[in-house]
């Protein structure tokens, strides 16, 4: 219970940073990259930026892998799944259902 | 899609058939059971029933709900008033339907309204976050999770 805690507040507080939200976006709309080319948008030291990865990497927002000699970030959805959850509990909840009812109308007969 | 407002769910879902085939999934309790919820539904301004389905306990929803008939316009439009059984939770929503003729099909529009922009998981997110956070983190999410 308290760890969960921790970890959703983190998640937030990751999400606070427009900076940090840049980078998810970059990532998703441009797929994994090294550290390089992210820090190419960013009119920021190379410490600074660091540091904002770092947050998101503790927060499993993203990952890091070593390739060669670089280093790939690559976006992880799951925690933002769980985020959207938590903002708008019941958007799965109605998106399931409207998914059923779609199924149950190509079932039933047209007439009657 | 991505409004500010969190106390508003808005969605909305083409189905290719009619409205007047859409209508009785909404409106026959044993069509309902398939899709929705099991309950004792009948079409009546007032008519109140119980619908149970499964719980969500990281948000306080028991599972079961006292639904009433608030308002309806035969082919057109529902309003469900749905309250959480469960003593303490004073959750009081309303689940507008709303059927659009589309081509040969339906536009189904859900409003589901009531959240309480208070409870303590939104409350602690608008500590943590800045005042753009409700749309600005919506929109992100929404631009993520909708990737291909």
């Amino acid at each position: 219970m308290n760890t969960e805690r921790v970890s959703e507040d983190r998640i937030f507080a990751a999400l606070a940073s427009p900076v940090r939200r840049e980078v998810l976006r970059l990532l998703r709309e441009e797929g994994p990259q090294p550290v390089q080319r992210l820090a190419e948008h960013f009119a920021m030291t190379r410490p600074s930026f660091s540091e904002h990865l770092r947050v998101l990497r503790e927060t499993g927002l993203v990952t890091e892998n070593k390739v060669g000699r670089q280093r790939l970030y690559r976006l992880e959805a799951l925690p933002l799944n769980e985020v959207q959850q938590w903002l708008r509990p019941f958007e799965r909840f109605w998106r399931d259902r409207l998914t059923g009812l779609r199924d149950l109308l190509d079932q039933m007969d047209d007439e009657s | 899609m991505s409004d500010d407002d969190l106390t508003t769910l808005h969605l909305d879902q083409f189905l290719a058939h009619p409205p007047a085939k859409v209508w009785r999934a909404l409106t026959e309790p044993d069509l309902l059971a398939q899709w929705l919820m099991p309950g004792d539904f009948r079409l009546e301004v007032g008519h109140r029933y119980t619908m149970r389905a499964i719980p969500m306990p990281a948000t306080g929803f028991s599972g079961t709900i006292r639904a009433e008939v608030l308002a309806y316009e035969t082919g057109r439009m529902l309003k469900i008033g749905w309250r959480d059984a469960a003593p303490g939770n004073d959750a009081d929503w309303t689940i507008t339907w709303t059927l659009e003729p589309e081509g040969t099909g339906t536009r189904l529009f859900l409003l589901h309204e009531g959240f309480d922009p208070d409870d303590p998981l939104q409350r602690r997110a608008r500590s943590i976050m800045d005042g753009g956070w409700r749309s600005t983190v919506l929109r992100s999410l929404e631009a993520v999770l909708t990737s291909p």
